[in-house]
Protein backbone atom coordinates (compact mmCIF):
# COMPACT_ATOMS: atom_id res chain seq x y z
CA UNK A 1 0.00 0.00 0.00
CA UNK A 2 2.76 2.57 0.70
CA UNK A 3 4.67 1.68 -2.04
CA UNK A 4 1.66 2.27 -4.46
CA UNK A 5 0.72 5.50 -2.53
CA UNK A 6 4.71 6.78 -3.26
CA UNK A 7 4.54 5.86 -6.52
CA UNK A 8 1.21 7.54 -7.68
CA UNK A 9 2.90 11.06 -5.24
CA UNK A 10 6.11 10.00 -8.02
CA UNK A 11 3.61 10.58 -10.91
CA UNK A 12 1.91 13.44 -9.49
CA UNK A 13 4.87 15.18 -8.81
CA UNK A 14 6.42 14.46 -12.47
CA UNK A 15 3.29 15.45 -13.88
CA UNK A 16 3.45 18.94 -11.78
CA UNK A 17 6.67 19.68 -13.09
CA UNK A 18 5.79 18.67 -16.83
CA UNK A 19 3.08 20.76 -16.71
CA UNK A 20 5.12 23.49 -14.88
CA UNK A 21 7.68 23.03 -17.67
CA UNK A 22 5.21 23.04 -20.23
CA UNK A 23 3.59 26.20 -19.62
CA UNK A 24 6.79 27.97 -18.45
CA UNK A 25 8.00 26.79 -23.05
CA UNK A 26 4.59 27.76 -23.76
CA UNK A 27 4.73 31.80 -22.53
CA UNK A 28 8.38 31.75 -23.04
CA UNK A 29 7.65 31.22 -27.07
CA UNK A 30 4.38 33.20 -27.33
CA UNK A 31 5.85 36.20 -25.78
CA UNK A 32 8.40 36.63 -28.03
CA UNK A 33 6.53 38.43 -30.57
CA UNK A 34 5.16 40.59 -27.67
CA UNK A 35 6.48 43.41 -27.14
CA UNK A 36 5.31 44.56 -23.19
CA UNK A 37 3.53 42.42 -20.61
CA UNK A 38 1.43 44.37 -18.50
CA UNK A 39 2.46 43.80 -14.86
CA UNK A 40 0.38 45.10 -12.02
CA UNK A 41 2.12 47.66 -10.13
CA UNK A 42 4.51 46.48 -6.35
CA UNK A 43 5.04 50.07 -5.07
CA UNK A 44 8.25 48.22 -3.84
CA UNK A 45 10.07 47.66 -7.48
CA UNK A 46 8.63 51.37 -8.94
CA UNK A 47 10.74 52.55 -5.25
CA UNK A 48 13.56 50.14 -6.39
CA UNK A 49 14.13 51.72 -9.95
CA UNK A 50 13.55 55.05 -8.77
CA UNK A 51 16.25 54.51 -6.22
CA UNK A 52 18.85 53.09 -8.29
CA UNK A 53 19.00 55.91 -10.87
CA UNK A 54 19.05 58.64 -7.54
CA UNK A 55 22.04 56.15 -6.15
CA UNK A 56 24.05 56.73 -9.74
CA UNK A 57 23.12 60.49 -10.13
CA UNK A 58 24.26 61.30 -6.14
CA UNK A 59 27.52 58.88 -6.65
CA UNK A 60 26.45 56.57 -3.83
CA UNK A 61 26.30 52.79 -3.72
CA UNK A 62 23.78 50.13 -3.77
CA UNK A 63 23.92 47.34 -1.20
CA UNK A 64 22.47 44.05 -2.50
CA UNK A 65 22.15 41.57 0.27
CA UNK A 66 21.95 37.76 -0.86
CA UNK A 67 21.10 35.93 2.83
CA UNK A 68 22.53 32.84 3.66
CA UNK A 69 20.62 30.46 1.72
CA UNK A 70 22.22 27.33 0.80
CA UNK A 71 21.60 26.61 -3.21
CA UNK A 72 21.72 22.56 -1.82
CA UNK A 73 18.52 23.71 0.03
CA UNK A 74 15.22 25.02 -0.88
CA UNK A 75 16.02 28.24 0.45
CA UNK A 76 18.67 28.25 -3.13
CA UNK A 77 15.14 29.60 -4.84
CA UNK A 78 15.36 33.20 -3.49
CA UNK A 79 19.23 33.36 -3.27
CA UNK A 80 19.01 32.89 -7.08
CA UNK A 81 16.31 35.73 -7.30
CA UNK A 82 18.72 38.16 -5.60
CA UNK A 83 21.66 37.23 -8.34
CA UNK A 84 19.26 38.03 -11.05
CA UNK A 85 18.53 41.65 -9.15
CA UNK A 86 22.36 41.93 -8.54
CA UNK A 87 22.85 41.70 -12.26
CA UNK A 88 19.85 45.01 -13.33
CA UNK A 89 21.56 46.59 -10.43
CA UNK A 90 25.29 46.23 -11.73
CA UNK A 91 23.94 46.99 -15.10
CA UNK A 92 21.82 50.25 -14.20
CA UNK A 93 24.45 51.24 -11.62
CA UNK A 94 26.86 50.92 -14.64
CA UNK A 95 27.54 54.94 -14.97
CA UNK A 96 28.08 55.48 -11.72
CA UNK A 97 31.08 56.03 -9.54
CA UNK A 98 30.94 53.43 -7.16
CA UNK A 99 29.77 49.99 -8.23
CA UNK A 100 27.33 48.26 -6.04
CA UNK A 101 28.44 46.03 -2.98
CA UNK A 102 27.37 42.50 -2.09
CA UNK A 103 26.95 40.89 1.52
CA UNK A 104 25.87 37.15 1.98
CA UNK A 105 26.13 34.56 4.53
CA UNK A 106 27.05 31.13 2.44
CA UNK A 107 30.36 30.82 0.17
CA UNK A 108 28.46 29.56 -2.47
CA UNK A 109 26.84 32.36 -2.62
CA UNK A 110 29.36 34.46 -2.49
CA UNK A 111 30.95 32.57 -5.12
CA UNK A 112 27.92 33.12 -7.49
CA UNK A 113 27.51 36.93 -6.90
CA UNK A 114 31.52 37.22 -7.27
CA UNK A 115 30.71 35.73 -10.91
CA UNK A 116 27.40 37.84 -11.81
CA UNK A 117 29.56 40.26 -11.13
CA UNK A 118 31.82 39.67 -13.53
CA UNK A 119 30.07 38.18 -16.50
CA UNK A 120 28.15 41.55 -16.02
CA UNK A 121 31.17 43.49 -16.43
CA UNK A 122 32.01 41.25 -19.17
CA UNK A 123 28.86 41.75 -21.51
CA UNK A 124 29.04 45.49 -20.48
CA UNK A 125 32.55 45.67 -21.82
CA UNK A 126 33.31 47.39 -18.59
CA UNK A 127 35.45 44.39 -17.10
CA UNK A 128 38.04 46.84 -15.27
CA UNK A 129 35.67 47.46 -12.74
CA UNK A 130 35.38 44.38 -11.04
CA UNK A 131 36.85 44.28 -7.97
CA UNK A 132 36.38 40.39 -5.91
CA UNK A 133 35.90 42.36 -2.36
CA UNK A 134 32.76 44.15 -3.98
CA UNK A 135 30.86 40.61 -3.48
CA UNK A 136 31.78 39.91 0.33
CA UNK A 137 31.17 36.83 2.84
CA UNK A 138 30.14 38.53 6.03
CA UNK A 139 30.02 35.80 8.04
CA UNK A 140 28.75 31.82 8.59
CA UNK A 141 25.98 32.22 11.49
CA UNK A 142 23.34 34.58 11.30
CA UNK A 143 23.94 37.03 14.43
CA UNK A 144 27.81 37.29 12.43
CA UNK A 145 26.18 37.81 9.09
CA UNK A 146 24.26 40.23 10.19
CA UNK A 147 27.26 41.61 12.30
CA UNK A 148 29.54 41.47 9.40
CA UNK A 149 27.08 43.46 6.88
CA UNK A 150 26.33 46.27 9.05
CA UNK A 151 29.56 48.24 8.55
CA UNK A 152 28.96 47.81 4.85
CA UNK A 153 25.49 49.71 5.15
CA UNK A 154 27.00 52.36 7.50
CA UNK A 155 30.65 53.09 6.27
CA UNK A 156 30.04 52.81 2.46
CA UNK A 157 27.85 55.51 1.05
CA UNK A 158 24.80 53.37 0.55
CA UNK A 159 21.64 55.06 -0.99
CA UNK A 160 19.62 52.08 -0.85
CA UNK A 161 19.63 48.85 0.30
CA UNK A 162 18.07 45.47 -1.48
CA UNK A 163 17.54 42.46 0.52
CA UNK A 164 16.88 39.49 -1.63
CA UNK A 165 17.21 36.01 -0.48
CA UNK A 166 17.34 33.40 3.03
CA UNK A 167 16.91 35.64 6.48
CA UNK A 168 15.69 34.66 9.96
CA UNK A 169 14.76 37.31 11.93
CA UNK A 170 18.71 38.96 12.19
CA UNK A 171 16.97 40.82 9.04
CA UNK A 172 15.80 43.65 11.83
CA UNK A 173 19.29 44.01 12.39
CA UNK A 174 19.77 45.10 8.92
CA UNK A 175 16.72 47.18 8.07
CA UNK A 176 17.85 49.19 11.32
CA UNK A 177 20.98 50.11 10.14
CA UNK A 178 19.78 51.30 6.94
CA UNK A 179 17.14 53.08 8.55
CA UNK A 180 19.77 55.31 11.18
CA UNK A 181 22.15 55.29 7.57
CA UNK A 182 19.40 56.94 6.64
CA UNK A 183 19.41 54.60 3.33
CA UNK A 184 16.23 53.12 1.83
CA UNK A 185 15.67 49.25 2.25
CA UNK A 186 13.70 47.20 -0.39
CA UNK A 187 13.48 43.57 1.23
CA UNK A 188 12.18 39.89 0.13
CA UNK A 189 12.59 36.62 1.71
CA UNK A 190 11.24 32.83 1.03
CA UNK A 191 10.95 32.80 5.06
CA UNK A 192 7.72 33.43 6.67
CA UNK A 193 9.03 34.99 10.01
CA UNK A 194 11.55 37.25 8.09
CA UNK A 195 8.51 38.33 6.09
CA UNK A 196 7.09 39.57 8.75
CA UNK A 197 9.71 41.39 10.59
CA UNK A 198 10.40 43.45 7.00
CA UNK A 199 6.47 44.18 7.25
CA UNK A 200 7.37 46.21 10.65
CA UNK A 201 11.32 47.25 9.92
CA UNK A 202 11.22 47.57 5.82
CA UNK A 203 10.80 50.34 3.73
CA UNK A 204 8.98 48.66 0.97
CA UNK A 205 8.73 44.47 2.23
CA UNK A 206 8.43 41.82 -0.54
CA UNK A 207 5.73 39.54 0.54
CA UNK A 208 5.13 35.39 -0.60
CA UNK A 209 5.80 35.60 -4.32
CA UNK A 210 6.79 38.53 -5.04
CA UNK A 211 10.62 38.06 -4.51
CA UNK A 212 10.03 35.99 -7.38
CA UNK A 213 8.24 38.49 -9.91
CA UNK A 214 11.75 40.65 -8.95
CA UNK A 215 13.26 39.16 -13.08
CA UNK A 216 9.88 40.01 -14.44
CA UNK A 217 9.54 43.31 -13.19
CA UNK A 218 13.15 44.36 -13.80
CA UNK A 219 13.61 43.43 -17.09
CA UNK A 220 15.41 40.35 -16.95
CA UNK A 221 14.18 38.52 -19.76
CA UNK A 222 11.37 36.59 -20.96
CA UNK A 223 12.15 33.86 -19.64
CA UNK A 224 11.00 35.84 -16.04
CA UNK A 225 7.88 36.78 -17.47
CA UNK A 226 6.56 32.96 -18.98
CA UNK A 227 7.63 31.96 -15.58
CA UNK A 228 5.34 34.26 -14.01
CA UNK A 229 2.76 33.86 -16.16
CA UNK A 230 3.00 30.17 -15.54
CA UNK A 231 2.94 30.57 -11.40
CA UNK A 232 -0.21 33.10 -12.07
CA UNK A 233 -2.19 30.23 -13.60
CA UNK A 234 -0.91 27.37 -11.35
CA UNK A 235 -1.87 29.74 -8.35
CA UNK A 236 -5.23 29.80 -9.73
CA UNK A 237 -5.21 25.74 -9.92
CA UNK A 238 -4.66 26.08 -6.25
CA UNK A 239 -7.64 28.08 -5.18
CA UNK A 240 -9.62 26.22 -7.29
CA UNK A 241 -7.96 22.90 -6.00
CA UNK A 242 -8.67 24.35 -1.95
CA UNK A 243 -12.35 25.58 -2.66
CA UNK A 244 -13.28 22.25 -3.93
CA UNK A 245 -11.35 20.83 -0.97
CA UNK A 246 -13.03 22.38 1.64
CA UNK A 247 -16.37 22.36 -0.20
CA UNK A 248 -15.99 18.63 -0.44
CA UNK A 249 -15.16 18.40 3.38
CA UNK A 250 -17.98 20.77 4.78
CA UNK A 251 -20.20 18.32 3.37
CA UNK A 252 -18.97 15.38 4.40
CA UNK A 253 -17.50 13.58 1.66
CA UNK A 254 -13.88 13.37 2.84
CA UNK A 255 -13.29 12.82 6.76
CA UNK B 1 36.64 30.45 -25.82
CA UNK B 2 34.91 33.41 -24.02
CA UNK B 3 32.01 32.12 -25.68
CA UNK B 4 32.48 28.51 -25.37
CA UNK B 5 33.43 28.84 -21.62
CA UNK B 6 29.39 30.28 -20.79
CA UNK B 7 27.90 27.41 -23.07
CA UNK B 8 29.88 24.40 -21.26
CA UNK B 9 28.78 25.49 -17.87
CA UNK B 10 25.15 25.91 -18.95
CA UNK B 11 25.37 22.25 -20.48
CA UNK B 12 27.17 21.00 -17.08
CA UNK B 13 24.65 22.94 -14.86
CA UNK B 14 21.41 21.70 -17.15
CA UNK B 15 22.70 17.34 -17.14
CA UNK B 16 23.52 18.01 -13.41
CA UNK B 17 20.16 19.21 -12.62
CA UNK B 18 18.11 16.77 -14.83
CA UNK B 19 20.14 14.07 -13.48
CA UNK B 20 19.58 15.07 -9.60
CA UNK B 21 15.81 15.81 -10.34
CA UNK B 22 15.54 12.23 -11.81
CA UNK B 23 17.14 10.99 -8.98
CA UNK B 24 14.16 11.98 -7.06
CA UNK B 25 11.24 10.11 -9.18
CA UNK B 26 13.81 7.15 -9.90
CA UNK B 27 15.88 6.41 -7.06
CA UNK B 28 16.82 3.05 -8.78
CA UNK B 29 17.60 4.29 -11.87
CA UNK B 30 19.29 7.41 -11.29
CA UNK B 31 19.71 7.35 -7.80
CA UNK B 32 23.60 6.52 -7.50
CA UNK B 33 24.73 9.34 -9.85
CA UNK B 34 22.35 11.63 -7.90
CA UNK B 35 24.34 10.66 -4.90
CA UNK B 36 27.65 11.37 -6.08
CA UNK B 37 26.43 14.68 -7.92
CA UNK B 38 25.16 15.98 -4.62
CA UNK B 39 28.49 14.37 -3.04
CA UNK B 40 30.32 16.79 -5.48
CA UNK B 41 27.95 20.05 -4.91
CA UNK B 42 29.11 19.21 -1.15
CA UNK B 43 32.22 19.06 -1.56
CA UNK B 44 32.51 22.36 -3.90
CA UNK B 45 30.59 23.88 -1.15
CA UNK B 46 33.23 23.64 0.93
CA UNK B 47 36.02 24.44 -0.96
CA UNK B 48 33.98 28.07 -1.85
CA UNK B 49 33.56 28.37 1.91
CA UNK B 50 37.45 28.40 2.02
CA UNK B 51 37.44 30.84 -0.81
CA UNK B 52 34.71 32.89 0.79
CA UNK B 53 36.59 32.80 4.13
CA UNK B 54 39.67 34.25 2.23
CA UNK B 55 37.31 36.71 0.36
CA UNK B 56 36.86 38.11 3.83
CA UNK B 57 40.05 38.50 4.91
CA UNK B 58 40.86 39.93 1.68
CA UNK B 59 38.09 43.09 2.27
CA UNK B 60 39.41 43.41 5.76
CA UNK B 61 43.36 43.37 4.60
CA UNK B 62 42.51 46.27 2.39
CA UNK B 63 40.16 48.15 4.89
CA UNK B 64 43.64 47.96 7.26
CA UNK B 65 45.57 49.80 4.26
CA UNK B 66 42.75 52.49 3.78
CA UNK B 67 41.92 55.92 5.50
CA UNK B 68 37.80 54.78 5.81
CA UNK B 69 36.92 53.94 9.25
CA UNK B 70 36.44 50.79 11.12
CA UNK B 71 40.16 49.78 10.99
CA UNK B 72 40.37 48.54 14.83
CA UNK B 73 38.03 45.92 13.66
CA UNK B 74 39.41 44.45 10.62
CA UNK B 75 42.82 44.39 12.73
CA UNK B 76 40.63 42.59 15.50
CA UNK B 77 39.05 40.91 13.13
CA UNK B 78 42.59 39.52 10.81
CA UNK B 79 43.75 39.01 14.63
CA UNK B 80 40.86 36.76 15.54
CA UNK B 81 40.84 34.87 12.59
CA UNK B 82 44.57 33.44 12.27
CA UNK B 83 44.66 33.12 16.12
CA UNK B 84 41.55 30.48 15.63
CA UNK B 85 42.67 29.28 12.87
CA UNK B 86 46.10 27.84 14.76
CA UNK B 87 44.44 26.81 17.84
CA UNK B 88 41.33 24.69 15.89
CA UNK B 89 44.74 22.96 13.56
CA UNK B 90 45.95 22.26 16.84
CA UNK B 91 43.48 21.77 19.18
CA UNK B 92 41.06 20.19 16.49
CA UNK B 93 37.45 21.03 15.50
CA UNK B 94 36.17 19.51 19.27
CA UNK B 95 38.93 19.96 21.07
CA UNK B 96 38.62 22.00 24.37
CA UNK B 97 40.57 25.37 23.44
CA UNK B 98 38.04 25.34 20.15
CA UNK B 99 35.55 24.75 22.14
CA UNK B 100 36.72 27.48 25.27
CA UNK B 101 36.86 29.96 21.95
CA UNK B 102 33.59 29.41 20.82
CA UNK B 103 31.82 29.19 23.84
CA UNK B 104 33.43 32.76 25.38
CA UNK B 105 33.50 34.46 22.39
CA UNK B 106 30.91 33.45 19.90
CA UNK B 107 28.19 32.13 22.10
CA UNK B 108 28.42 35.49 24.51
CA UNK B 109 28.57 38.32 21.28
CA UNK B 110 25.60 36.05 19.57
CA UNK B 111 23.17 36.01 22.67
CA UNK B 112 24.11 39.79 23.14
CA UNK B 113 23.14 40.69 19.26
CA UNK B 114 19.59 38.54 19.81
CA UNK B 115 18.96 40.69 22.98
CA UNK B 116 19.58 43.96 20.71
CA UNK B 117 17.04 42.42 18.01
CA UNK B 118 14.64 41.76 20.44
CA UNK B 119 14.83 45.61 21.06
CA UNK B 120 15.06 46.40 17.91
CA UNK B 121 11.91 44.84 17.34
CA UNK B 122 9.67 46.38 19.99
CA UNK B 123 11.04 49.65 18.99
CA UNK B 124 10.16 48.81 14.99
CA UNK B 125 6.49 47.34 16.08
CA UNK B 126 6.34 51.21 18.09
CA UNK B 127 7.34 52.78 14.98
CA UNK B 128 5.43 51.26 12.37
CA UNK B 129 2.15 53.68 12.95
CA UNK B 130 4.20 56.54 12.15
CA UNK B 131 5.89 54.88 9.29
CA UNK B 132 2.32 53.48 7.68
CA UNK B 133 -0.27 54.74 9.23
CA UNK B 134 -3.18 52.59 7.71
CA UNK B 135 -5.82 50.39 8.58
CA UNK B 136 -3.74 47.18 8.54
CA UNK B 137 -1.07 48.55 10.68
CA UNK B 138 -3.22 48.72 13.00
CA UNK B 139 -5.04 45.77 12.91
CA UNK B 140 -1.19 44.22 12.74
CA UNK B 141 -0.40 45.92 15.94
CA UNK B 142 -3.52 44.93 17.78
CA UNK B 143 -3.01 41.47 16.90
CA UNK B 144 0.72 41.80 18.24
CA UNK B 145 -0.79 43.08 21.52
CA UNK B 146 -3.04 40.27 21.84
CA UNK B 147 -0.99 37.77 21.06
CA UNK B 148 1.52 38.96 23.13
CA UNK B 149 -1.25 39.36 26.34
CA UNK B 150 -2.83 36.42 25.67
CA UNK B 151 0.59 34.56 25.62
CA UNK B 152 1.36 35.16 29.21
CA UNK B 153 -0.03 35.83 33.00
CA UNK B 154 -0.02 39.42 33.49
CA UNK B 155 1.08 40.73 36.77
CA UNK B 156 -1.95 40.89 39.76
CA UNK B 157 -4.36 39.64 36.91
CA UNK B 158 -3.04 36.39 36.27
CA UNK B 159 -3.65 34.65 32.82
CA UNK B 160 -7.16 36.34 31.18
CA UNK B 161 -8.96 33.75 29.42
CA UNK B 162 -10.87 35.73 26.80
CA UNK B 163 -7.64 36.31 25.41
CA UNK B 164 -5.66 33.17 25.39
CA UNK B 165 -8.79 31.97 23.55
CA UNK B 166 -8.68 34.72 20.94
CA UNK B 167 -4.56 34.32 21.11
CA UNK B 168 -5.16 30.96 20.21
CA UNK B 169 -7.83 30.92 17.13
CA UNK B 170 -5.69 33.97 15.81
CA UNK B 171 -2.42 31.38 15.60
CA UNK B 172 -4.65 28.37 14.43
CA UNK B 173 -7.11 29.85 12.16
CA UNK B 174 -5.66 33.33 10.29
CA UNK B 175 -2.27 32.64 11.28
CA UNK B 176 -1.81 29.65 9.52
CA UNK B 177 -4.10 30.12 7.03
CA UNK B 178 -1.90 33.49 5.94
CA UNK B 179 1.46 31.70 6.38
CA UNK B 180 0.25 28.62 3.83
CA UNK B 181 -0.72 30.79 1.47
CA UNK B 182 2.72 32.36 1.52
CA UNK B 183 4.45 29.21 1.84
CA UNK B 184 2.46 28.08 -1.71
CA UNK B 185 3.95 31.68 -3.53
CA UNK B 186 7.24 31.09 -2.42
CA UNK B 187 7.16 27.11 -3.35
CA UNK B 188 5.59 28.14 -6.62
CA UNK B 189 8.43 30.81 -7.23
CA UNK B 190 10.94 28.16 -6.00
CA UNK B 191 9.50 25.64 -8.56
CA UNK B 192 9.66 28.55 -11.65
CA UNK B 193 13.20 29.48 -10.68
CA UNK B 194 14.22 26.08 -10.73
CA UNK B 195 12.90 25.02 -13.85
CA UNK B 196 14.17 28.46 -15.32
CA UNK B 197 17.69 27.33 -14.23
CA UNK B 198 17.21 23.53 -15.50
CA UNK B 199 16.29 24.37 -18.92
CA UNK B 200 19.10 26.87 -18.81
CA UNK B 201 16.91 30.03 -19.86
CA UNK B 202 18.39 31.50 -16.54
CA UNK B 203 21.73 31.70 -15.87
CA UNK B 204 22.97 32.76 -12.66
CA UNK B 205 26.68 31.73 -12.62
CA UNK B 206 27.69 33.53 -15.14
CA UNK B 207 27.44 31.22 -17.98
Amino acid sequence: MEQVLSSITNFLSILFILLCLGLILFYLLSDRRREKINLRSIQAFTHFRRDVDLAVEAGKRLHISLGRGNINDLQGGSAFIGLTILDRCARAASNSDRPPVTTSGDGVITILSQDTLRSTYRSLATEERYDPTNARLTGLTPMAYAAGAMPAIHDEQISANIFAGHFGTEIALLTEAGERSRSLTVAGSDSIPAQAVLYATSDEALLGEELYAAGAYLGAGSAHSASLRMQDILRWVLVVAIMIGAIVKLFGILP
Amino acid sequence: MKKILPITNAIIAVISGLFVLLGYFFPGVFGGIQSTLIGWAIILAAIALLLGIFNLAMVHWKKIGSDGPGKINSIALLVSLIITIIVVSISGPTGSWSLWIFNSFQVPVEVSLLAVLAVILVYAGARLLARRPKWNTILFLVTVLVVLLGSVPLFFVGEITPLSIVRGWLAQVPAIAGARGLLLGVALGTVATGLRILIGVDRPYGG
